[in-house]
């Protein structure tokens, strides 16, 4: 059976812990064997998007320490998975890994998902990173339809969501509004998107407000269903 | 440059106050919406834009790579039409500059049409100090100026003033009532600024581009009001960045093409103005006098720098456009009339981080505006290096460099994480109450630390 590498990342390790259980059933149902690497910490990207590069170097260096060359690592997490393949490399002075984001694996591997999501209306949040810097954004779509999903636009599709990372705490005022305005465009529809940060995000602002729309990680939405 | 200052707090205390006003909001979004719209369009007609952009890219770097002999060339070329070219290292010689011609001729008004540039060295200033009254004729620029304010937006100076807004202040300028309809305000304006146009013993334009070989102005206007400001009265001078130099007409062509689309979506803007020195014998229309001030103000210690491809800007607006936190904030925040992505890329290269430290983190790093950037600077990109800028300058604050530091101490090994993550779990009733915790959880639930994954497995 074929091997990849699963890189949790901290948010996912952290606060998602059920959406990467559910990466890892995803990846095993495609037929490949889950390695977890033990020594796997963070990618540095909070650091790194802070102009912090010696901090960013300290704590990606624990990527190289955890991660080999000679198996795909998977990332439940399109900024993530942009951090280990764009910059990464870069800032420590390393060849390349073999990263991919979730979704895009799973495309490439033939996996078919479940018919989970029969019926269900799903907007798709394209989280920046992932669209612009990887320019991935019909895999996760294709997925969905797959799974049975019937797929709605969000009104601007071309809006971030407000994350941004440390800009979400440095501009809070801005950030929630630009989540609010996200979670209006779904029409009503359940969000998934690819992002823990954008996911802890809109979630963490729907449950401030007691109201909206639903908002799941695309390997949750796919392992058991937007209405599970 | 102290009206350019920007405190670190600024951002966010301005942007503030634009989101609770909801005629605000409604305005930025259909205003930036339809622009971003039609600049899609626009683009998506082209037969290849890519390929367009790539070309002027290389037009506008080839330039920067080579300033110093562009901006030789044109003087050349301008003097030999019998222009005056004055090359302004600061913002107080070139507004001095523009003081000391309308000094000489005697004037007392000047009638200005849309410059970047002049607001960017506080011309208006200037020029009331030594008697000149300075008329804005750009509608949007002129509805600001009755209002006492400053653009919010590059291109839409008034993008945040409604027809009401703009009805009041037109009826008191002209003495009469005039409805919130757009011909009806249009033809206010003219009406009131017509006078202007006759009467200017100066008029004032910016440049969208100067032309190397010829010595050439070229301006872009919609509503005509440059044409008549750069002919009609007897002296013009235009006030040009050292940096918006195009090599041939050729080249010029290749930038005209993508400038209009990019910025409302037109083939080209109404009007395109190629202005080449004064009026020769035998001409029947132009200025007496022509000055270009070509104006440096910080631009040339970009030139050699990694920010250098900043200077390829043709200050177009798209980035603007489609900027998630631009359309929620507004201009104003940016503290100068640059505003948007460009704006918080260029200012703090050209006050210095010290003197705008939150800009480069007025962004979420979407990239959306290194996407919409016709002539391909790497908006978004550069901000990130700004932001290294700012920690290796020390212009980030103690507190932010001993957090990350101790931060990545931690992260730097299994074990650290571990620990640090274990204690985070057990004190999470207390991650909203300070700190950047406390940031988040002003507006969102903090997310539940439960059992980690790596335990699970």
């Amino acid at each position: 059976m074929p091997a990849v590498q699963l890189f949790a990342t901290c948010l996912g390790d952290l606060a998602f812990a059920d959406a990467v259980e559910d990466a890892e059933g995803l990846l095993r149902s495609a037929g490949f064997e889950v390695v977890f690497p033990r020594a796997q910490v963070c990618c540095g990207q909070p650091a790194f998007n802070s102009g912090h590069h010696a901090a960013a170097e300290r704590v990606a260096r624990s990527f190289v320490r955890a991660f080999s060359r000679e198996l795909p690592v998977v990332v439940p997490s399109g900024s993530c998975a942009t951090m280990a393949s764009h910059y990464l490399p870069g800032l420590l002075g390393v060849e390349p890994y073999d990263v991919w984001e979730l979704s895009a694996f799973l495309v490439q591997a033939g996996f078919r998902p479940l018919p989970r999501n029969a019926g269900r209306r799903i907007a798709y949040h394209d989280s920046c990173h992932m669209l612009r810097e990887l320019r991935i954004s019909a895999q996760p779509r294709k997925l969905l339809a797959a799974s049975g999903a019937e797929l709605v636009s969000f009104a601007r599709p071309d809006l971030c969501c407000g994350f941004g990372g440390t800009f979400s705490v440095r501009q809070p005022e801005v950030s929630l509004a630009m989540a609010d305005d996200k979670l209006a465009g779904a029409g009503g529809a359940t969000i998934v998107t690819s992002d823990p940060g954008c996911l802890m995000h809109l979630r963490g602002r729907t449950e401030r407000l007691g109201s909206g729309p639903r908002v799941l990680h695309l390997a949750s939405a796919l392992a058991r269903g937007v209405g599970a | 440059m102290p009206e350019l200052a920007q405190p670190a707090s600024r951002f966010r205390e301005i942007a503030r106050g634009k989101l609770a006003d909801a005629r605000v909001q409604t305005a930025l979004d259909e205003a930036t919406n339809r622009l971003r719209t039609n600049r899609v369009g626009a683009w998506g007609n082209l037969p290849d834009v890519e390929e367009l952009r790539q070309q002027a890219h290389e037009i506008r770097m080839a330039v920067i790579d080579d300033l110093d002999a562009h901006v030789s060339r044109f003087t050349a070329a301008l003097e030999a039409r019998g222009g005056h070219v004055f090359f302004a290292r600061t913002a107080a010689e070139a507004s001095g500059y523009v003081a000391e011609v309308c000094r000489r001729r005697g004037a007392t008004l000047a009638a200005k049409s849309k410059s970047m540039a002049s607001e960017e060295i506080g011309l208006n200033e200037a020029l009331e100090a030594v008697g000149v009254r300075p008329v804005e004729t750009d509608l949007g620029e002129y509805i600001l100026q009755l209002a006492g304010e400053h653009p919010e937006h590059i291109l839409a100076p008034a993008i945040e003033k409604t027809a009401d807004e703009v009805a009041e202040l037109l009826s008191r300028a002209g003495g009469k009532p005039v409805p919130p309809e757009l011909e009806a305000l249009t033809n206010a304006a003219r009406t009131q600024l017509r006078e202007t146009f006759l009467q200017a013993d100066v008029g004032i334009t910016g440049a969208n581009f100067g032309v190397s070989e010829t010595g050439s102005i070229c301006l872009v206007t919609n509503e005509g009001n440059g044409r008549l400001v750069s002919s009609i009265p007897p002296v013009h001078v235009a006030i040009m960045g050292m940096e918006r130099l195009v090599p041939s007409t050729a080249d010029l062509a290749v930038l005209l093409k993508l400038l209009a689309r990019s910025a409302t979506g037109q083939k080209l803007s109404v009007y395109t103005t190629l202005l080449t020195g004064p009026r020769r014998p035998g001409e029947t229309d132009g200025p007496e006098e022509q000055h270009v001030v070509i104006l440096d103000n910080g631009r040339s210690q970009l030139l050699r720098g990694r920010y250098r491809e900043m200077l390829a800007c043709i200050r177009c607006g798209a980035c603007l456009n489609v900027c998630p936190v631009y359309r929620k904030a507004g201009g104003a925040a940016y503290s100068s009339v640059y505003s948007g992505p460009m704006g918080a890329v260029l200012l703090p290269l050209l006050v210095g981080l010290q003197q705008a430290p939150s800009l480069p983190h007025a962004s979420s790093l979407c990239g959306a505006c290194t996407e919409a950037c016709p002539v391909k600077i790497p908006l978004h990109e550069l901000l990130l290096d700004l932001r290294r800028d700012l920690v290796e300058e020390r212009v980030a604050p103690w507190l932010e460099r001993v957090g990350f530091t101790l931060w990545s101490l931690a992260w730097s090994r299994p074990l650290g994480y571990r620990l640090t993550t274990r204690l985070a779990r057990l004190t999470q009733p207390l991650a909203g109450l300070v700190g950047p915790g406390r940031a988040w959880a002003r507006g969102r639930a903090l997310p539940r630390l439960e059992r980690r994954y790596r335990d699970r497995r």
